[in-house]
């Protein structure tokens, strides 16, 4: 029997209504890779601000869990923002890739997140067609 | 014939909103995640923006009467409502938008008041004219998701 491979993805936004429409968006890209015939089950887990991501892949890294595929990280969020979250992601030593999602497509901001270790950067909103680009730029789909 | 006339009129509403710009792309994109398991999706994300965008609103015109102004602070507000609208295709909102963050730039006190009195006009326009909108898509029923919708 084939296994079903989890792809873990944490998607991380202060904005209620950009956590529900992007919660949304991964949905509906699971439920198609399923439906094509993929064996991947996505699954979201969602941080409110930097400091809950950064205690989330602390958590996630550990032996008992499993590791994130992929990081959404939203720019403007309280407590911590999302470049020092990525920073402090790196900082620990992990690899997974994290793609910036912010209004402001700034170069200033792409630059800002890329030195943070971001490993690329898209626009809000996210839609079906950038995640399934983000999703097959890291072989994620 | 009901059915049919109450579906050509919501066709022509939504043409409507998109052709004098209050929405863009972006609220197609959120009709099409809409799907079985969430037939309303659309109606509750733009409820949300509503039950946002009011709270933001106030907060914001509570910060251009503070003295000394903090147009860091505006701006950042701003920047939410701008994101906000994006999310669901407020086109004139998240443009208006654009135009107060300029005046934050400028230390424009009153180039923001005047934008922000025109966002607030934009926001009570977009708000009377989606609630129209939904009010004749929930007469004419759930989507029939095989067949597809777009304008």
């Amino acid at each position: 029997m084939a296994h079903r491979k989890m792809m873990r993805v944490l998607l991380v936004e202060d904005e209620e209504i950009n956590r529900l429409e992007l919660a949304q968006v991964v949905a509906r890209a699971a439920l198609k890779a399923a439906a094509g015939g993929g064996d991947d089950d996505l699954v979201l887990d969602e941080a409110e601000n930097g400091a809950a991501a950064v205690q989330r892949v602390r958590d996630a890294a550990t032996a008992a869990a499993a590791p994130y595929d992929l990081i959404l990280m939203d720019k403007q969020m309280p407590v911590m923002d999302g470049h020092e979250a990525t920073r402090r992601i790196r900082g620990m030593g992990v690899t997974t890739p994290i793609v910036a999602v912010s209004s402001d497509g700034l170069p200033a901001d792409v630059e800002a997140f890329v030195a943070a270790g971001a490993d690329d950067f898209t626009s809000k909103p996210l839609s079906k067609e950038k995640l399934g680009d983000i999703l097959a730029k890291f072989r994620l789909a | 014939m009901e059915y049919s006339n109450l579906r050509r009129q919501i066709v022509f509403m939504k043409k409507n909103l998109f052709d004098q710009g209050y929405l863009d792309e972006q609220f197609n994109q959120l009709e099409d995640l809409e799907d079985e398991s969430s037939p309303n999706f659309l109606e509750e994300v733009v409820a949300l923006f509503f039950k946002d965008s009011s709270r933001l609103l106030t907060n914001i015109e509570q910060a251009t009467d503070k003295y000394p102004q903090d147009f860091y602070k505006l701006d950042s507000l701003v920047q939410q409502l701008k994101g906000s609208g994006s999310s669901i295709g407020a086109l004139r909102m998240k443009n208006e938008c654009s135009v107060f963050k300029a005046n934050c730039n400028d230390r424009n006190l009153e180039g923001c008041r005047r934008s922000l009195q025109k966002i607030k006009r934009e926001h009570a326009t977009l708000k009377q004219k989606l609630e129209s909108y939904f009010q004749l898509l929930r007469q004419v029923g759930p989507r029939d998701y095989a067949v597809s919708s777009r304008k």
